[in-house]
Protein backbone atom coordinates (compact mmCIF):
# COMPACT_ATOMS: atom_id res chain seq x y z
CA UNK A 1 0.00 0.00 0.00
CA UNK A 2 1.51 3.42 -0.99
CA UNK A 3 2.43 5.38 1.83
CA UNK A 4 4.20 7.59 3.69
CA UNK A 5 7.99 5.97 3.96
CA UNK A 6 10.29 7.46 6.89
CA UNK A 7 13.57 5.66 6.91
CA UNK A 8 16.83 6.13 9.33
CA UNK A 9 15.83 9.37 10.79
CA UNK A 10 18.02 10.96 12.87
CA UNK A 11 18.28 14.17 14.80
CA UNK A 12 20.57 15.71 17.38
CA UNK A 13 20.18 19.01 19.39
CA UNK A 14 23.45 20.81 20.14
CA UNK A 15 23.09 21.83 24.03
CA UNK A 16 25.32 23.57 26.09
CA UNK A 17 26.59 20.58 27.67
CA UNK A 18 26.81 18.56 24.59
CA UNK A 19 24.88 17.22 21.98
CA UNK A 20 21.12 15.25 22.91
CA UNK A 21 20.41 12.52 20.44
CA UNK A 22 16.62 12.61 19.95
CA UNK A 23 16.01 10.14 17.15
CA UNK A 24 18.66 7.46 16.26
CA UNK A 25 17.44 5.97 13.10
CA UNK A 26 13.64 5.79 12.91
CA UNK A 27 11.92 3.29 10.45
CA UNK A 28 8.01 3.96 9.61
CA UNK A 29 5.45 3.48 6.92
CA UNK A 30 2.66 5.78 7.07
CA UNK A 31 0.21 3.43 4.86
CA UNK A 32 -2.66 6.30 3.07
CA UNK A 33 -5.56 6.34 4.92
CA UNK A 34 -5.16 5.75 8.23
CA UNK A 35 -4.52 6.92 11.76
CA UNK A 36 -0.80 5.99 13.19
CA UNK A 37 -0.81 7.13 16.39
CA UNK A 38 2.87 7.58 18.26
CA UNK A 39 2.78 7.33 21.89
CA UNK A 40 5.86 7.56 23.77
CA UNK A 41 7.00 9.63 27.07
CA UNK A 42 7.51 12.76 27.54
CA UNK A 43 10.87 14.13 25.95
CA UNK A 44 11.31 10.69 23.76
CA UNK A 45 11.16 12.46 20.56
CA UNK A 46 7.41 12.05 19.38
CA UNK A 47 6.78 16.17 18.55
CA UNK A 48 10.60 15.71 16.99
CA UNK A 49 9.77 13.19 14.44
CA UNK A 50 6.13 14.93 13.46
CA UNK A 51 8.36 18.20 13.20
CA UNK A 52 10.38 16.44 10.98
CA UNK A 53 7.26 14.95 8.92
CA UNK A 54 5.85 18.01 8.56
CA UNK A 55 8.58 19.98 7.49
CA UNK A 56 9.31 22.17 9.80
CA UNK A 57 12.39 20.62 10.85
CA UNK A 58 15.46 19.75 9.14
CA UNK A 59 16.47 15.57 9.59
CA UNK A 60 20.33 15.33 9.99
CA UNK A 61 20.21 11.92 8.08
CA UNK A 62 17.31 9.41 6.72
CA UNK A 63 14.71 10.52 4.47
CA UNK A 64 11.13 10.62 4.36
CA UNK A 65 9.45 9.51 1.35
CA UNK A 66 5.79 11.28 0.22
CA UNK A 67 3.66 9.06 -2.64
CA UNK A 68 3.14 12.47 -4.77
CA UNK A 69 1.90 15.41 -3.85
CA UNK A 70 0.41 15.76 -0.37
CA UNK A 71 -1.59 18.62 1.09
CA UNK A 72 -0.41 18.45 4.58
CA UNK A 73 -2.01 20.13 7.54
CA UNK A 74 -0.75 20.16 11.19
CA UNK A 75 -2.69 20.83 13.98
CA UNK A 76 -0.25 21.76 17.40
CA UNK A 77 -0.20 21.52 20.59
CA UNK A 78 -1.23 24.90 21.50
CA UNK A 79 -4.12 26.52 19.13
CA UNK A 80 -1.74 28.99 17.79
CA UNK A 81 -4.52 30.98 16.34
CA UNK A 82 -3.90 34.57 14.67
CA UNK A 83 -4.85 37.03 17.36
CA UNK A 84 -6.14 39.63 14.90
CA UNK A 85 -8.07 37.30 13.08
CA UNK A 86 -11.78 36.11 13.82
CA UNK A 87 -13.19 32.96 14.16
CA UNK A 88 -14.04 32.55 10.15
CA UNK A 89 -10.91 33.99 8.96
CA UNK A 90 -8.53 31.96 11.32
CA UNK A 91 -10.19 28.78 9.84
CA UNK A 92 -9.58 29.70 6.16
CA UNK A 93 -5.94 30.89 6.80
CA UNK A 94 -4.76 27.82 5.11
CA UNK A 95 -7.10 28.22 1.91
CA UNK A 96 -5.79 30.41 -0.81
CA UNK A 97 -8.53 32.99 -1.82
CA UNK A 98 -9.81 31.51 -4.73
CA UNK A 99 -10.17 28.24 -2.41
CA UNK A 100 -12.72 29.91 0.23
CA UNK A 101 -16.09 29.07 0.02
CA UNK A 102 -18.67 30.44 2.65
CA UNK A 103 -20.89 27.21 2.87
CA UNK A 104 -18.06 24.87 3.10
CA UNK A 105 -16.60 27.53 6.11
CA UNK A 106 -20.04 27.21 7.62
CA UNK A 107 -20.54 23.93 7.72
CA UNK A 108 -16.80 23.16 9.94
CA UNK A 109 -17.87 25.72 12.19
CA UNK A 110 -21.00 23.70 12.30
CA UNK A 111 -19.14 20.57 12.87
CA UNK A 112 -16.57 21.57 15.79
CA UNK A 113 -19.93 23.49 16.99
CA UNK A 114 -18.79 26.74 16.82
CA UNK A 115 -21.97 28.23 15.13
CA UNK A 116 -22.35 31.67 16.89
CA UNK A 117 -18.82 32.57 17.03
CA UNK A 118 -18.01 33.33 14.04
CA UNK A 119 -16.67 37.21 14.88
CA UNK A 120 -14.94 36.09 17.84
CA UNK A 121 -11.65 36.63 18.30
CA UNK A 122 -9.42 34.46 19.51
CA UNK A 123 -9.13 36.05 23.18
CA UNK A 124 -12.78 36.30 23.67
CA UNK A 125 -12.87 32.29 22.92
CA UNK A 126 -11.98 29.24 25.75
CA UNK A 127 -9.19 27.04 25.44
CA UNK A 128 -11.29 23.93 24.10
CA UNK A 129 -13.11 26.98 21.51
CA UNK A 130 -9.64 27.61 20.08
CA UNK A 131 -8.34 24.47 19.86
CA UNK A 132 -11.51 23.47 18.17
CA UNK A 133 -10.79 26.21 15.60
CA UNK A 134 -6.99 25.22 14.77
CA UNK A 135 -9.05 21.73 14.63
CA UNK A 136 -11.27 23.30 11.75
CA UNK A 137 -8.80 25.36 10.09
CA UNK A 138 -6.70 22.08 9.46
CA UNK A 139 -9.71 20.49 8.19
CA UNK A 140 -10.66 22.93 6.15
CA UNK A 141 -7.44 23.34 4.34
CA UNK A 142 -8.72 19.70 2.90
CA UNK A 143 -5.75 18.46 3.58
CA UNK A 144 -4.79 14.42 2.70
CA UNK A 145 -2.23 14.06 5.41
CA UNK A 146 -2.83 15.56 8.75
CA UNK A 147 -0.52 15.54 11.63
CA UNK A 148 -1.28 16.41 14.93
CA UNK A 149 0.66 17.02 17.82
CA UNK A 150 -1.12 16.26 21.14
CA UNK A 151 -4.26 18.40 19.54
CA UNK A 152 -6.61 17.26 22.64
CA UNK A 153 -4.21 17.55 25.60
CA UNK A 154 -5.72 20.72 27.02
CA UNK A 155 -9.05 19.74 26.42
CA UNK A 156 -11.59 18.74 29.20
CA UNK A 157 -12.75 15.18 29.11
CA UNK A 158 -16.14 15.98 27.18
CA UNK A 159 -14.80 18.00 25.07
CA UNK A 160 -11.78 15.85 24.05
CA UNK A 161 -14.00 12.79 23.38
CA UNK A 162 -16.49 14.70 21.15
CA UNK A 163 -13.43 15.80 19.28
CA UNK A 164 -11.73 12.66 18.89
CA UNK A 165 -15.34 11.34 17.62
CA UNK A 166 -15.17 14.13 15.02
CA UNK A 167 -11.94 13.14 13.79
CA UNK A 168 -12.76 9.63 13.16
CA UNK A 169 -15.60 11.19 11.30
CA UNK A 170 -13.04 13.46 9.50
CA UNK A 171 -11.11 10.15 8.44
CA UNK A 172 -13.93 7.75 7.80
CA UNK A 173 -15.18 10.67 5.14
CA UNK A 174 -11.98 12.16 3.31
CA UNK A 175 -9.80 8.86 3.90
CA UNK A 176 -6.98 11.44 5.60
CA UNK A 177 -3.70 10.20 6.66
CA UNK A 178 -3.39 11.12 9.72
CA UNK A 179 -0.18 10.94 12.58
CA UNK A 180 -1.29 11.44 15.56
CA UNK A 181 1.01 12.17 18.63
CA UNK A 182 0.15 11.70 22.02
CA UNK A 183 1.01 10.56 25.58
CA UNK A 184 -2.66 8.99 26.38
CA UNK A 185 -2.65 5.29 26.16
CA UNK A 186 -6.78 6.09 25.88
CA UNK A 187 -6.27 8.14 23.53
CA UNK A 188 -4.33 5.89 21.62
CA UNK A 189 -6.71 2.92 22.03
CA UNK A 190 -9.65 5.04 21.08
CA UNK A 191 -8.27 6.67 17.64
CA UNK A 192 -5.45 4.62 16.23
CA UNK A 193 -5.76 2.15 13.55
CA UNK A 194 -1.87 1.56 14.53
CA UNK A 195 0.16 2.56 17.47
CA UNK A 196 3.73 3.23 17.18
CA UNK A 197 6.28 3.39 20.80
CA UNK A 198 8.63 5.28 20.62
CA UNK A 199 11.57 4.75 23.25
CA UNK A 200 15.12 5.58 22.88
CA UNK A 201 14.77 7.12 19.45
CA UNK A 202 13.75 4.43 17.56
CA UNK A 203 10.50 2.77 17.03
CA UNK A 204 10.47 0.19 19.96
CA UNK A 205 7.00 -1.64 19.00
CA UNK A 206 4.33 -1.52 17.02
CA UNK A 207 0.63 -2.42 18.01
CA UNK A 208 -2.44 -2.91 15.16
CA UNK A 209 -5.83 -2.38 16.65
CA UNK A 210 -9.27 -3.81 15.38
CA UNK A 211 -11.37 -2.01 12.78
CA UNK A 212 -14.41 -1.41 14.94
CA UNK A 213 -15.31 1.88 15.53
CA UNK A 214 -16.60 3.29 18.25
CA UNK A 215 -14.42 1.70 20.36
CA UNK A 216 -14.38 0.23 24.03
CA UNK A 217 -11.46 0.72 25.08
CA UNK A 218 -12.03 -1.18 28.34
CA UNK A 219 -13.24 -4.58 26.13
CA UNK A 220 -10.96 -7.22 26.90
CA UNK A 221 -8.42 -7.00 23.86
CA UNK A 222 -8.09 -3.23 24.22
CA UNK A 223 -7.13 -3.85 28.23
CA UNK A 224 -4.77 -6.20 26.66
CA UNK A 225 -3.22 -4.41 24.30
CA UNK A 226 -3.33 -1.58 26.96
CA UNK A 227 -1.30 -3.83 29.47
CA UNK A 228 1.39 -4.97 26.39
CA UNK A 229 2.53 -0.67 25.93
CA UNK A 230 2.43 0.02 29.54
CA UNK A 231 4.59 -2.73 30.20
CA UNK A 232 6.66 -2.16 27.22
CA UNK A 233 6.73 1.89 28.11
CA UNK A 234 7.76 0.83 31.64
CA UNK A 235 11.03 -0.93 30.98
CA UNK A 236 13.65 -0.15 33.13
CA UNK A 237 16.43 0.15 30.15
CA UNK A 238 14.21 3.09 28.85
CA UNK A 239 15.69 6.11 29.87
CA UNK A 240 14.08 9.28 28.68
CA UNK A 241 16.73 11.70 27.18
CA UNK A 242 16.69 14.78 29.29
CA UNK B 1 -19.89 59.41 33.93
CA UNK B 2 -16.44 57.85 32.92
CA UNK B 3 -15.94 60.73 30.10
CA UNK B 4 -16.09 63.43 32.47
CA UNK B 5 -14.31 61.87 35.25
CA UNK B 6 -11.49 61.55 32.62
CA UNK B 7 -11.90 65.46 31.96
CA UNK B 8 -11.72 66.59 35.41
CA UNK B 9 -8.71 66.06 36.52
CA UNK B 10 -6.78 66.95 33.30
CA UNK B 11 -9.04 69.92 33.58
CA UNK B 12 -8.24 70.69 36.99
CA UNK B 13 -4.24 70.87 36.07
CA UNK B 14 -4.68 73.03 33.63
CA UNK B 15 -6.54 75.54 36.06
CA UNK B 16 -3.50 75.02 38.67
CA UNK B 17 -0.82 76.35 35.71
CA UNK B 18 -2.87 79.21 34.66
CA UNK B 19 -3.97 80.34 38.38
CA UNK B 20 -0.31 79.72 39.22
CA UNK B 21 0.68 82.15 36.14
CA UNK B 22 -2.27 84.50 36.86
CA UNK B 23 -1.04 84.72 40.15
CA UNK B 24 2.81 85.58 39.60
CA UNK B 25 1.71 88.08 37.09
CA UNK B 26 -0.78 89.63 39.51
CA UNK B 27 2.16 90.40 42.44
CA UNK B 28 4.41 91.30 39.74
CA UNK B 29 7.31 89.19 40.71
CA UNK B 30 8.56 89.17 37.03
CA UNK B 31 8.90 91.83 34.76
CA UNK B 32 6.18 91.85 32.03
CA UNK B 33 8.78 92.12 29.34
CA UNK B 34 10.23 88.36 31.31
CA UNK B 35 6.81 87.07 32.25
CA UNK B 36 3.45 88.78 30.19
CA UNK B 37 0.52 88.07 31.88
CA UNK B 38 -2.23 85.48 30.56
CA UNK B 39 -4.85 88.13 29.56
CA UNK B 40 -2.18 89.88 27.23
CA UNK B 41 -1.25 86.59 25.66
CA UNK B 42 -4.56 85.90 25.18
CA UNK B 43 -4.92 88.98 23.65
CA UNK B 44 -2.47 88.93 21.19
CA UNK B 45 -3.69 85.23 20.33
CA UNK B 46 -6.45 86.50 18.69
CA UNK B 47 -4.92 89.28 17.30
CA UNK B 48 -2.95 86.72 15.91
CA UNK B 49 -6.33 84.71 14.60
CA UNK B 50 -7.79 87.55 13.05
CA UNK B 51 -4.80 88.77 11.06
CA UNK B 52 -4.36 85.15 10.13
CA UNK B 53 -0.82 84.98 9.96
CA UNK B 54 -0.34 82.42 12.99
CA UNK B 55 -3.07 80.07 10.52
CA UNK B 56 -0.59 80.42 7.60
CA UNK B 57 2.38 79.42 9.97
CA UNK B 58 0.67 76.40 10.90
CA UNK B 59 -0.04 75.45 7.59
CA UNK B 60 3.51 75.32 6.34
CA UNK B 61 4.89 73.68 9.59
CA UNK B 62 1.86 70.92 9.30
CA UNK B 63 3.01 70.92 5.53
CA UNK B 64 6.48 70.04 6.46
CA UNK B 65 5.96 67.80 9.09
CA UNK B 66 3.64 65.82 7.02
CA UNK B 67 6.19 65.39 3.78
CA UNK B 68 8.91 64.62 6.36
CA UNK B 69 6.99 61.97 8.34
CA UNK B 70 5.47 60.44 4.91
CA UNK B 71 8.69 59.89 3.40
CA UNK B 72 10.80 58.88 6.67
CA UNK B 73 8.03 56.33 7.35
CA UNK B 74 8.21 54.73 3.82
CA UNK B 75 11.76 54.50 3.85
CA UNK B 76 11.46 52.88 7.20
CA UNK B 77 9.07 50.48 6.21
CA UNK B 78 10.89 49.46 3.13
CA UNK B 79 14.34 49.22 4.60
CA UNK B 80 12.65 46.88 7.42
CA UNK B 81 10.69 44.69 4.83
CA UNK B 82 13.77 44.14 3.49
CA UNK B 83 15.58 43.43 6.36
CA UNK B 84 12.95 40.75 6.71
CA UNK B 85 13.33 39.20 3.07
CA UNK B 86 17.13 39.43 3.11
CA UNK B 87 18.26 39.02 6.67
CA UNK B 88 22.06 38.46 5.51
CA UNK B 89 21.92 41.86 3.90
CA UNK B 90 21.64 43.38 7.51
CA UNK B 91 25.30 43.86 8.26
CA UNK B 92 25.90 46.06 4.99
CA UNK B 93 23.78 48.64 6.25
CA UNK B 94 22.84 48.37 10.13
CA UNK B 95 26.24 49.77 11.12
CA UNK B 96 25.49 53.08 9.11
CA UNK B 97 22.02 53.41 10.54
CA UNK B 98 23.22 53.15 13.93
CA UNK B 99 25.94 55.46 13.45
CA UNK B 100 23.12 58.25 11.87
CA UNK B 101 20.51 57.33 14.21
CA UNK B 102 23.44 58.98 16.81
CA UNK B 103 23.78 61.78 14.99
CA UNK B 104 21.60 64.99 16.01
CA UNK B 105 19.62 66.06 12.98
CA UNK B 106 20.22 69.73 13.66
CA UNK B 107 23.48 68.91 13.69
CA UNK B 108 23.57 68.85 10.19
CA UNK B 109 21.85 72.24 9.26
CA UNK B 110 25.09 73.80 8.62
CA UNK B 111 26.04 70.93 5.68
CA UNK B 112 22.02 70.50 4.63
CA UNK B 113 22.07 74.06 3.78
CA UNK B 114 25.10 74.17 1.95
CA UNK B 115 24.45 71.30 0.05
CA UNK B 116 20.40 71.73 -0.45
CA UNK B 117 19.93 75.53 -0.03
CA UNK B 118 17.32 77.33 2.41
CA UNK B 119 14.53 76.04 0.60
CA UNK B 120 12.32 73.36 1.28
CA UNK B 121 14.73 70.25 0.68
CA UNK B 122 16.87 70.77 3.94
CA UNK B 123 13.60 71.30 6.06
CA UNK B 124 12.17 67.71 4.78
CA UNK B 125 15.62 66.24 4.90
CA UNK B 126 15.90 67.18 8.97
CA UNK B 127 12.08 66.10 9.53
CA UNK B 128 13.33 62.80 7.96
CA UNK B 129 16.07 62.31 9.42
CA UNK B 130 14.87 62.87 12.88
CA UNK B 131 11.45 60.88 12.51
CA UNK B 132 13.46 58.18 10.80
CA UNK B 133 15.21 56.26 13.24
CA UNK B 134 12.53 55.90 16.12
CA UNK B 135 9.87 54.36 13.27
CA UNK B 136 12.80 51.94 11.53
CA UNK B 137 13.87 50.56 15.33
CA UNK B 138 9.75 50.16 16.19
CA UNK B 139 9.09 48.76 12.80
CA UNK B 140 11.90 46.43 12.69
CA UNK B 141 11.08 45.08 16.35
CA UNK B 142 7.61 44.77 15.08
CA UNK B 143 8.93 42.39 11.91
CA UNK B 144 11.46 40.46 13.79
CA UNK B 145 9.05 39.85 16.75
CA UNK B 146 6.91 38.00 15.07
CA UNK B 147 5.66 34.99 16.91
CA UNK B 148 7.96 32.16 15.70
CA UNK B 149 4.89 29.69 16.56
CA UNK B 150 2.31 31.74 14.17
CA UNK B 151 5.04 31.70 11.82
CA UNK B 152 5.52 28.13 11.62
CA UNK B 153 1.87 28.05 11.24
CA UNK B 154 2.26 29.60 7.93
CA UNK B 155 5.25 27.47 6.91
CA UNK B 156 2.75 24.63 7.52
CA UNK B 157 0.25 25.44 4.85
CA UNK B 158 3.07 26.15 2.41
CA UNK B 159 2.64 29.85 2.75
CA UNK B 160 5.16 31.88 0.27
CA UNK B 161 7.14 34.82 1.65
CA UNK B 162 5.68 37.37 0.40
CA UNK B 163 2.23 35.83 1.24
CA UNK B 164 4.12 35.38 5.06
CA UNK B 165 4.11 38.46 5.09
CA UNK B 166 1.21 40.07 4.19
CA UNK B 167 -0.67 36.98 6.37
CA UNK B 168 1.10 37.03 9.30
CA UNK B 169 4.44 39.53 10.03
CA UNK B 170 2.34 42.74 8.62
CA UNK B 171 -0.60 42.22 11.09
CA UNK B 172 1.82 41.07 13.85
CA UNK B 173 3.96 44.03 13.60
CA UNK B 174 0.68 46.37 13.70
CA UNK B 175 0.73 47.70 17.19
CA UNK B 176 4.82 48.06 17.03
CA UNK B 177 4.43 50.26 13.90
CA UNK B 178 1.90 52.15 15.47
CA UNK B 179 4.30 53.47 18.31
CA UNK B 180 7.02 54.05 16.01
CA UNK B 181 4.69 56.19 14.35
CA UNK B 182 3.41 58.24 17.36
CA UNK B 183 7.16 58.41 18.50
CA UNK B 184 8.08 59.80 15.24
CA UNK B 185 5.23 62.18 14.89
CA UNK B 186 6.35 63.86 18.09
CA UNK B 187 10.03 64.14 16.96
CA UNK B 188 9.11 64.97 13.25
CA UNK B 189 7.28 68.44 15.17
CA UNK B 190 10.52 68.86 17.07
CA UNK B 191 12.97 68.73 14.63
CA UNK B 192 11.10 71.00 12.25
CA UNK B 193 10.68 73.76 14.73
CA UNK B 194 14.09 73.50 15.21
CA UNK B 195 14.91 73.86 11.57
CA UNK B 196 12.33 76.97 11.21
CA UNK B 197 14.36 78.59 13.57
CA UNK B 198 17.59 78.10 11.81
CA UNK B 199 17.02 78.48 7.82
CA UNK B 200 13.14 79.77 7.07
CA UNK B 201 11.52 82.28 6.56
CA UNK B 202 7.65 80.97 7.31
CA UNK B 203 6.37 78.51 10.28
CA UNK B 204 5.98 78.23 13.33
CA UNK B 205 9.56 78.04 14.23
CA UNK B 206 10.47 81.19 12.68
CA UNK B 207 7.58 82.82 14.13
CA UNK B 208 8.94 82.64 17.71
CA UNK B 209 12.36 83.23 16.96
CA UNK B 210 11.17 86.43 14.83
CA UNK B 211 9.23 87.32 18.19
CA UNK B 212 12.08 86.74 20.01
CA UNK B 213 13.93 89.22 18.22
CA UNK B 214 11.03 91.50 18.26
CA UNK B 215 10.62 91.08 22.20
CA UNK B 216 7.63 89.89 21.63
CA UNK B 217 7.67 87.72 24.70
CA UNK B 218 3.34 87.10 24.43
CA UNK B 219 4.40 86.30 20.43
CA UNK B 220 6.53 83.66 21.76
CA UNK B 221 4.16 82.16 24.53
CA UNK B 222 1.89 82.13 22.16
CA UNK B 223 3.73 80.02 19.64
CA UNK B 224 4.57 77.78 22.31
CA UNK B 225 1.12 76.96 23.15
CA UNK B 226 0.10 76.61 19.47
CA UNK B 227 3.06 74.22 18.31
CA UNK B 228 1.81 72.22 21.97
CA UNK B 229 -1.66 72.48 20.36
CA UNK B 230 -0.98 71.64 17.14
CA UNK B 231 1.32 68.61 17.97
CA UNK B 232 -1.50 66.84 20.26
CA UNK B 233 -3.97 67.28 17.34
CA UNK B 234 -2.04 65.64 14.78
CA UNK B 235 -1.44 62.63 17.77
CA UNK B 236 -4.86 62.35 18.28
CA UNK B 237 -5.67 62.64 14.49
CA UNK B 238 -3.15 60.07 13.98
CA UNK B 239 -4.79 58.11 16.68
CA UNK B 240 -8.45 58.24 15.27
CA UNK B 241 -7.25 57.31 11.43
CA UNK B 242 -5.57 54.36 12.93
CA UNK B 243 -8.62 53.20 14.93
CA UNK B 244 -10.68 53.60 11.78
CA UNK B 245 -8.18 51.28 9.79
CA UNK B 246 -7.59 48.78 12.66
CA UNK B 247 -10.22 49.11 15.54
CA UNK B 248 -9.67 48.78 19.26
CA UNK B 249 -7.78 50.57 21.05
CA UNK B 250 -5.82 48.37 23.83
CA UNK B 251 -4.35 45.89 21.64
CA UNK B 252 -2.88 48.58 19.55
CA UNK B 253 -1.03 50.18 21.61
CA UNK B 254 -2.89 53.61 21.55
CA UNK B 255 -5.20 55.29 23.75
Amino acid sequence: MAGIEIRGLTKSYKMESGTLQVLRGIELTLPEGEITVVLGKSGCGKTTLLRLVGGLEEPENGEIRFPGEQKTAFVFQEPRLMPWLNVRDNIEFGQKKNQRNREDTARIIHTVGLDGFEKSKPHQLSGGMQQRTALARALAYRPSFIMMDEPFAALDHFTRESMQQELLRVRRETDASILFVTHSIDEALTLADRIILISEGVVSAEYRLPQKQPRDILCDELIAVRRAIVSALEKPNDSTPV
Amino acid sequence: MKKKNKWVPALIGIAAIFAAWYFVCWAGIFNSYVLPSPQKVWATFLKMLKTGEVFRDIAISFGRVLRGFGIAFLLAFVIAAFRIFFPKSEPYYEYLIQFFRNVPPLSLIPLLILWCGIGETTKTVIIVLASFFPMYLSIVKGFTGCDRKLLEVARSFSYSPMRTFVRVILPSAVPDILVGMRTSLGYSWRAIIGAEMVAASTGLGHMILFAQQMSRTDKVIVGIFVIGTVGYGTDRLLGLLIRCFVGGTAQNGWN
